[in-house]
């Protein structure tokens, strides 16, 4: 028992000694091109470092967006034709995840919106799974070749103002959509009395997201942080960046949808009522 | 555009938003609630079949009490009919036996008297016969009048022991 401890031990700090060297030895390989305020200013703005798709260039969390996109796609397929028609009456651990994930957005559609809820639960289920999915990718640190030559590690997707304007304004829509659908044009002037809500929402997101990446981007910049620090990093800055976020966006959605689609009380029709019959 | 706002990638943005919210509504979030709905409705169901059930059951439990109820009462009544019944035929045939009972004491009492009769008859036969026997006796052995004593005397004998 002792040997196999002091076995494990050694190569752990064989392993340990090996990466260090590797590490140290590797340094000179690499050259930064960039200034650590230009490698912020570039994760702030992406003016530089942009990515080719299809001829055109664009911002790498566009890149991120179309992954998390494809990735989620066909996870979702791969449920839906494997493990929905194995759908029990009493769940399994993996149908109970599935359900509680569903039944989580929905609930939060009910409570924001008892009214109608309907269109609003698929939509947060989806700008929730987009959030998560989208922040959570920074944790893999894939890789992308700029069109600059230097390789850029793909950001969350709503790190990209692009698409936190563009998450923020869609919600909007729902939003208004609600409105129009609840109260028609008296829910259009409610939803436009809240003229701030997509700019609020889609800063919102990129702040809160954009704040994760750079602290990420600064932390793996210099390489004595680079160590045990990471992991501090990655879960406060990534995971709990995503599920806060998720939660922060459905139900700013949820509630304000709620509030927009609320049918009107009809009090002084009920208080005329009321005086006839006294 | 400031801080790298690119109108064109944001529309590439929605679109991407746009398949996957479409996509995932298509293959996770519509039949994962359609399930939960069917399961929450098999549920209510179930629930509605056993309260019905219950329902029935309780119903079935207080009819069936207030049927033993009215057996318990109907044998009581039953039993309280027989009661009078039966000692209206004790009574009956007690009467029945004394009167029996009462004629047979009669009757015995009639046979007894024949009875006794036909014995003194019987008796006085006898005594009939052996008066005559001894009187016989008497006058062969001696006189008339010492005969006509021995008759008396004799007779006189057994008229005492007969009241006797």
């Amino acid at each position: 028992m002792k040997k196999q401890k002091t076995v494990v031990c050694a190569v752990f700090g064989a392993i340990i000694l090996a990466l260090i060297a590797g590490i140290v030895l590797t340094d000179s390989l690499y050259t930064r091109t960039e200034s650590v305020s230009e490698t912020m200013q570039d994760a702030v703005l992406h003016e530089k470092n942009k990515i080719s798709v299809f001829g055109t260039e664009v911002n790498p969390g566009l890149v991120s967006a179309f992954i998390v996109t494809a990735a989620v796609l066909v996870f979702a397929a791969i449920v839906r034709i494997f493990a929905v028609p194995r759908f029990r009456i009493v769940p399994g651990k993996f149908q109970m995840l599935l359900e509680t994930l569903v039944g989580y957005f929905d609930g939060q559609a009910k409570n924001g919106s008892p009214h109608r809820n309907s269109f609003l639960g698929a939509y947060v289920f989806a700008a929730g799974v987009y959030i998560f999915v989208g922040t959570a990718l920074e944790l893999f640190g894939l890789q992308a070749q700029a069109t600059s030559g230097v390789s850029v590690a793909l950001p969350a997707p709503l790190s990209d103002i692009n698409g936190a304007i563009a998450l923020g304004c869609l919600s909007y829509l729902v939003i208004l959509s609600g409105g129009i659908v609840g109260n028609g044009i008296r829910g259009v002037g409610k939803t436009l009395k809240d003229f701030s809500l997509p700019v609020s929402m889609s800063f919102r997101l990129f702040g809160a997201l954009l704040s994760g990446a750079l602290v990420t981007e600064l932390v793996y910049y210099y390489k004595a942080l680079s160590f045990v620090l990471p992991v501090v990093v990655g879960v406060l800055f990534t995971l709990l960046h995503a599920l806060i976020q998720t939660y922060v966006l459905v139900m700013l959605t949820s509630l304000f949808y709620g509030e927009v689609s609320e049918p009107r009380k009809k009090q002084k029709k009920k208080l005329k009522t009321e005086k006839t019959e006294v | 555009m400031p801080l790298n706002i690119d109108w064109q990638q944001i529309l590439l943005h929605l679109l991407n938003f746009t398949i996957l919210a479409f996509g995932l509504y298509l293959l996770l979030y519509n039949p994962i609630k359609k399930f939960m709905k069917k399961r929450e409705d098999e549920y209510r169901e179930r629930d509605e079949k056993t309260r019905n059930a219950l329902a029935e059951a309780e119903e079935k439990a207080g009819e069936y009490a207030r049927r033993i109820a009215e057996s318990e009462k109907e044998i009581a009544e039953k039993m309280a009919d027989a009661d009078r019944e039966l000692s209206l035929a004790r009574e009956t045939k007690l009467k029945e036996t004394a009167a029996e009972a009462d004629a047979l004491l009669a009757r015995a009492r009639s046979d007894a008297q024949a009875e006794k009769e036909k014995m003194l008859e019987e008796a006085n036969a006898q005594i009939e016969s052996v008066v005559s026997e001894m009187a016989e006796k008497v006058i062969l052995k001696g006189g008339e009048s010492a005969a006509y004593d021995a008759f008396l005397s004799a007779a006189k004998k057994n008229g005492e022991k007969h009241e006797s």
